[in-house]
């Protein structure tokens, strides 16, 4: 699969899926004039990945700043591909990486931790 | 007298601690821009960074409200994230905190369901909150899906006290609704 990089938009995030590396990453702020036709396409490519490496290694990291509801859920359900990978016999590692003092984003670490048992999630101020 | 007429306006909303309001048409492009002059007032004025984030928040889920339910709405036709509608939102400060408030017309039928989602988030403590929050996002994890239900308890988690509404009859068919957030 092809590297896939789309630069850190005003209202949307950097994507960075290093898919030969297998590492993948976003960064940023999230709240795209239409979530689903961001993140759609994204989510989409990711699960058809994860079905293709499975057994090998994985390194996710997810470095957000704001996102809004409609990407949360979009998070949310790239985090469930994410699990069930894991689940299958995939090593995943999921970084959540927050900068120090932001409240918001640790306690969505939190959140998304409650949904994980399979990957290793690592929580990572900095 | 214009001038007079205006700076009354003026004056009134900075006795309500308003700092910011708009009133009219918003767009997704609209919101955008008002969100980030809003971000860059906050930060002039020094305020912390979660107060700032948690505001911003409010007020971005509150003015995606108004797009996608106001029944004032230019393209009634058009996908709800790309519609044009109707709103007032406001943000401002009183006693130390801020708050963020919209108001927008809609049917009252659609008005009771909401009135319900409301009094729940209301009747929650924070622990609460982010329970039914977490709940909402499992089960709502599609793409496609607008959730309307989750930009409301978005907003609740992020209000420092029960969030208040109100709802003002307009007609048999129509109602006025305000929400007013303190952060």
């Amino acid at each position: 699969m092809k590297n896939l990089f789309i630069a850190a938009g005003e209202r949307s995030p950097e994507v960075d899926f290093r898919f030969e590396e297998r590492r993948l990453a976003l960064r940023g702020e999230a709240f795209p004039e239409d979530a689903a036709a961001f993140f759609g396409p994204l989510l989409r490519q990711l699960a058809v990945y994860c079905e293709a490496i499975r057994g090998q290694d994985l390194q996710v990291e997810l470095q957000m700043e704001y996102f809004n509801t409609s990407s949360a859920k979009a998070l949310m359900n790239m985090i469930q591909t994410l699990e069930a990978t894991a689940r299958g016999g995939t090593r995943v590692v999921l970084r959540w990486i927050w900068q120090e003092g932001d409240e918001v984003m640790r306690e969505f670490g939190e959140d998304f931790a409650t949904e994980l048992t399979h990957v290793d999630f690592q929580r990572v101020q900095i | 007298m214009l001038a007079a007429e205006h700076y009354r306006m003026k004056i009134e909303s900075r006795q309500r601690g308003i700092i910011f309001s708009f009133n009219g048409f918003i767009s997704e492009s609209i919101l955008f821009a008002l969100g980030k002059a809003l971000k860059r007032k906050l930060s002039l004025d020094a305020i912390n960074a979660n107060t700032m984030k948690r505001v911003f928040s409010v007020f971005v889920e509150q003015a995606q409200n108004i797009i996608r339910y106001s029944c004032e709405t230019l393209d009634r036709d058009a996908l709800e994230d790309s519609r044009i509608s109707s709103g007032l939102i406001t943000v401002g400060s009183e006693d130390g905190r801020f708050f963020v408030n919209c108001g927008n017309v809609m049917r009252r039928d659609d008005a009771r369901p909401l009135q319900a989602r409301l009094e729940q988030l209301r009747g929650l403590d924070p622990a609460a909150i982010k329970a039914f929050y977490l709940e909402k996002i499992k089960a709502e994890a599609e793409p496609t899906s607008l959730g309307a239900n989750l930009g409301l308890i978005e907003i609740a988690r992020r209000a420092s006290e029960p969030i208040q509404y109100d709802f003002l009859d307009i007609d048999d068919a129509t109602t006025f609704y305000c929400l007013k957030v303190f952060i």
